[in-house]
């Protein structure tokens, strides 16, 4: 005998212990099994609901799911009700056993019982799947047109479902809205708002002919506000404040970029938007959509006033809600309204201070809204005081802000410095990693100020040798880089420091366990290029550098071994350490936008690419997803600037002008002639303007020594890097890689193999590699020098090998493969050529490769989708594979290509083997 | 937009859930944990509202109970308490005053007022009176069904 339902829960609920309530779980569900096995038709309705309730207890329940089809094939109401409570509960992860249920919802739609269309309408609309909609899309339809209004308003919303699931049935709904809105019950007006919001998102240009209904909205919105007691929708007085939000809402949407349409509004929303409000929750929200409404629309300015100043009203209140919508709304306004806003800048400020987190978080966005050159100092002190005190996670936004404060809004240089240390002292850990960035690009841009940014930093220093890292590289590089300064001024100023003690402490800080890795490469750098700065202090800093030559961390150890053998060679030495040339302030917004630029390419790559699997919503939602790949890109962006801190792109006609200015003394500049040679001899062999890599091929030992330096011959007037975010700092060109700026050309080069010394091109990585190179700069150079002697076996590739993998219908595709290193891990780089030997041009053209799974394939979108006729020019894709495990064999690859020509599909499948490439 | 809504006790415990994005059962456990968590940490005078992830948390609590939703970061705040209140107000009438114990032994009729309220995360009725009428009308057919008597759920 089963057990009901009732009985069940109720045992469930004396059960003491997790482990009882497992036992009588696996018994009931034994039980259900059981009965399911001997097809028990009259228990069935039971059985599912307590699996559902089984469910809901966290245990697993698949084996119920045919079931509940069984159930809802079934005439009888009580038995579909059940199954379809059923199917929202134990049947949605399983798209497969839910499409089954397809059909007999069709079924149920055009059933005569009203309750049983109404069950099926609901769960189509609460789980349907893709495919179930767009099936029964028809039917849906159909439904809107119903006689009851109860199912009109069902019909509504599952038509939201269908469209938003499948965008392109809108059409199907575009004419129904209209009928829906002039409807009489409230329930099916609401639907039809919805649905008509969502129709706008997917299909915006509809937005003129929806215009039109803006007459008819506002009258309806009138008769509401202006009714009278309305019993069925009275909300503490309100009649339906449900209906009128959702007018307004869709009133913001059509009127917005409308002068015309909006001005209609503004009669009413000024009779909304200035009543009283304020104690009721209900009328609150109306006020709150009204004054949302007022702010996004073509409103005049006295409206706006007011509908700031009632949003001031709820900051002041005591309703911590109120002031969280306040806030929220007030960023809307700030661009056009920032006047009106300033007066409230007190109470925003304030809030700031606010006991809740959602609170805070909002005052931060709206505070550095308001911010601008004037209230800057004022501004960013409020948010650093607010920095000790606030939670983990919100500190990063704060110093995040700060951050962008200190570069976007900074009055003069000097505060700039300031606030800087500052917000380094206070949060270092918290800190993006780009400040060092900004440091480097303000010190380097006011010599004035570098000995007063060197003297602060190193005082700070004094106090903090291990617990704030990021302060602490940052002061190491601004230490290392303006040392002489720092030396030479502390006597003029009649406080002089020691050369030995700056010596002391980064000793102290390099030797100290307490400190990162990270940390300690910047220590390395500042000690090496102290050796250039400051005379007579190489044997003690020798000394230093020398036990690191053995020390666990390779790279602290590569590094370490590096710049020893460096001082055998004086000039260069100097020549690699010294001091970063300045940026150009002009050339980084360019650069900004070409970044910009590129790593929307990159990201449109990444699109095909790369399978979103963390995101944690849900697959369906594009704007989580799209923000999971933003994270990506940065993410790569930030892995490339690790490379290119080995970097230096230089222009060639300024490199001249750059080495005289870097080299005073006569011998020195001999190496420099030698090293422009070189360069120019590799130029004239590259005819592209790709950036050409030079490796260094002379034999003589104390100049075996490869340069990484890209030139680049266009216009791009600096020399960049920095220490960029550190990691792959010093690190020689043995394993630098080779960047371009301008084109995005750039090839990484692998540690392992010298292919990297060849002359790069790859559009793909080369703009994955984006940002890092508006970072970039001169260091990179130096430290490339000097190392990577006797690690690549240089140019084995010179030619790089081509295959032609397909050759038929007129369609030819060539593929050139070069072996490449990303990120030090081998990986091939390979343009792909198509060619069309036919009369007619070849249209959509859609080239897919797959590769075995210890590979991974990166492709960019090809540079056309057509190909011409008549081999009259190509089309070029780049793709690059990756190595994710080291197997060692040929490359083999499944291609399919698609294209139309006249018309005509085709489509080709095959597998290609024998490439000419070992990898 | 309504992503998903959960109905949880002071101790954490989850009474209702509904989901109007397909979500495997491993990430609406952790989903699950997530927001009630976050929600049971708030202070009483904190605002009903927190951001979470690229979404907002709308919860309201009555008695021992906590009602959540998850919205989109642009959807009316304080229209989403009130569809929170709408249903608990339905609810309400519908058991006749409500508690725990009635939404734990019947949570069918549960969903099934849920259904009526909220269809894909959004609002189906603003009229209580319609929605009660429905589901008056279920329940009057369930009980007047000839398979009820054999059923006894």
């Amino acid at each position: 005998m089963s057990l009901k339902l009732h009985d069940l829960i109720t045992k469930v609920r004396e059960s003491s212990t997790t482990s009882s309530t497992r036992e009588i779980i696996s018994q009931e569900c034994v039980q259900i099994r059981n009965a399911f096995r001997k097809e028990d038709t009259k228990n069935r309705p039971r059985n599912i609901s307590k699996l559902i309730y089984i469910d809901f207890l966290g245990f697993p329940t698949d084996f119920g799911q045919v079931e509940c089809l069984k159930l809802i094939a079934q005439p009888s109401y009580v038995c579909k009700r059940i199954g379809y409570l059923g199917l929202s509960v134990l049947l949605t992860e399983n798209e497969e056993v839910l499409f089954m249920s397809t059909n007999i919802i069709r079924s149920d739609l055009a059933s005569e019982n009203k309750f049983i269309v109404a069950l099926a309408l609901s769960s189509l609309g609460n789980i349907g799947s893709v495919e179930m909609l767009r099936d029964l899309a028809p039917e849906v339809e159909k439904l809107l047109k119903s006689q009851a209004a109860y199912i009109r308003k069902k019909a509504a919303l599952t038509a939201i479902r269908t469209i938003r699931f499948v965008p392109e049935t809108v059409d199907r709904f575009v004419g129904c809205v209209k009928s829906l809105l002039s409807d009489k019950n409230h329930g099916v007006v609401l639907g039809g708002l919805q649905l008509l919001v969502e129709i706008l998102k997917i299909e915006p240009k509809t937005i003129s002919e929806f215009r039109k209904l803006v007459p008819g909205l506002l009258r309806m919105l009138k008769s509401l506000v202006d009714a009278g007691y309305a019993p069925e929708y009275d909300f503490e007085g309100v009649t339906d404040p449900f209906l009128q939000v959702y007018i307004l809402k869709l009133l913001r949407i059509l009127g917005q970029d409308s002068k015309k349409y909006s001005n209609q509004m503004i009669d009413i929303l000024t009779q909304v938007g200035t009543s009283s409000g304020l104690n009721k929750n209900v009328e609150n929200c109306i006020l709150y959509e009204s004054v949302s409404t007022i702010l996004t629309i073509d409103s005049p300015n006295r409206l706006r006033v007011t509908a700031i100043n009632t949003l001031s009203k709820f900051l002041t209140g005591k309703d911590n809600n109120m002031k969280y919508v306040a806030l929220n709304t007030l960023l809307k306004g700030v661009n056009k309204d920032s006047k009106s806003l300033k007066r409230h800048r007190k109470v925003i400020v304030k809030c700031l201070r606010d006991k809740d987190i959602s609170i805070r978080r909002r005052a931060l966005d709206l505070v550095f809204g308001i911010m601008n050159k004037k209230n800057v100092k004022e501004l960013t002190q409020e948010l650093l005081d607010c920095l000790p005190k606030a939670e983990h996670d919100f500190r990063f936004d704060i110093t995040a802000k700060v951050c962008t404060a200190i570069e976007r809004f900074s009055p003069d240089d000097q505060w700039q410095i300031d606030t800087l240390v500052q917000v380094l002292t206070i949060g270092g850990q918290y800190i993006r990693d780009d400040v060092i960035a900004i440091m480097t690009h303000v010190t380097g841009r006011n010599r004035g100020l570098q000995y007063y940014a060197s003297k602060k930093l190193y005082n700070s220093l004094l106090d903090d040798r291990y617990r704030n890292q990021k302060f602490i590289q940052v002061a190491a590089w601004v230490i290392g880089e303006f040392g002489d300064i720092l030396l030479k001024k502390s006597i003029e100023e009649n406080e002089p420091i020691d050369p030995s003690q700056i010596i002391d402490l980064c000793q102290i800080i390099i030797t100290s366990s307490r400190n990162e890795d990270l940390t300690k490469y910047f220590v390395l750098n500042t000690l090496i290029k102290l050796s250039t700065r400051i005379e007579g202090y190489n044997e003690p800093i020798k000394e230093i550098i020398k036990p690191f030559m053995k020390h666990v961390n390779i790279e602290i150890q590569q590094r370490a071994c590096e710049y020893f053998r460096l001082f055998e060679d004086k000039e260069l030495l100097v020549f690699s350490f010294d001091r970063i040339p300045v940026k150009d302030d002009n050339l980084e917004t360019q650069k900004i936008e070409e970044i910009e630029e590129n790593s929307n390419q990159n990201r449109n790559t990444n699109t095909k690419v790369q399978e979103n699997s963390n995101n944690q919503l849900s697959p369906n939602n594009n704007n989580n997803q799209n923000k999971n790949k933003q994270e990506e890109n940065e993410l790569n962006l930030m892995g490339s600037n690790i490379n290119i801190s080995q970097n230096q792109t230089q222009e060639s006609s300024s490199i001249e002008n750059l080495l005289q200015l870097d080299f005073s003394n006569n011998n020195n500049q001999n190496v420099n002639k030698q090293t422009t040679n070189t360069q120019n001899q590799q130029s004239n062999q590259s005819t592209e303007d790709f950036l050409s890599d030079i490796f260094g091929t002379n034999n003589n030992p104390n100049r075996s020594v490869n340069n990484t330096q890209n030139i680049q011959n266009n216009n791009i007037q600096n020399v960049m890097d920095l220490l960029g975010t550190g990691k792959g700092n010093g690190t020689g060109m043995g394993r630098g890689n080779g960047f371009g700026m301008g084109k995005g050309n750039g090839t990484g080069m692998g540690r392992g193999n010298g292919a990297g010394m060849e002359r790069g091109n790859g559009t793909g990585m080369g703009r994955g590699n984006g940002t890092g190179m508006g970072r970039g700069n001169g260091t990179g150079m130096g430290r490339g020098n000097g190392i990577g002697m006797g690690r690549g076996n240089v140019n084995s590739q010179k030619k790089n090998p081509s295959a032609v993998i397909y050759n038929q219908d007129g369609l030819k595709i060539q593929m050139n493969f070069k072996l490449v290193s990303v990120n030090g891990t081998p990986a091939a780089m390979i343009q792909s050529t198509f060619t069309n030997s036919t009369q007619t041009q070849m249209t959509g053209l859609f080239f897919q490769v797959a590769v075995p799974k210890h590979l991974q394939v990166q492709m960019a979108p090809p540079s056309s989708k057509i190909i011409p006729p008549n081999n009259n020019g190509k089309v070029t894709q780049t793709f690059r594979i990756i190595k994710k495990q080291n197997i060692k064999t040929k490359l083999t690859m499944m291609t399919r290509i698609q294209f139309k020509i006249n018309g005509m599909p085709i489509s080709k499948q095959q597998e290609v083997k024998n490439l000419p490439l070992i990898f | 937009m309504i992503y998903f809504l959960l109905l949880a006790n002071k101790q954490g415990k989850i009474r209702l859930s509904k989901w109007y994005q397909n979500f495997t059962k491993k990430q609406k456990t952790k989903l699950q944990k997530e927001v009630v968590s976050l929600c049971l940490s708030r202070s009483q005078r904190s605002c009903n509202f927190i951001e979470w992830n690229d979404y907002k948390i709308i919860y309201r609590r009555y008695a021992s109970l906590y009602f959540m939703i998850c919205c989109d970061t642009e959807d009316n705040e304080l229209i989403g308490l009130e569809i929170i209140h709408h249903f608990v107000e339905i609810l309400d009438k519908y058991f006749g005053s409500v508690c725990e114990l009635d939404i734990i032994f019947n949570f069918q009729k549960a969903y099934n007022v849920l259904d009526e309220v909220i269809i894909d995360g959004k609002l189906q009725d603003s009229s209580k009176k319609s929605i009660l009428r429905s589901v008056g009308t279920q329940d009057f057919l369930i009980l007047n069904a000839p398979e009820t008597g054999t059923l006894n759920l």
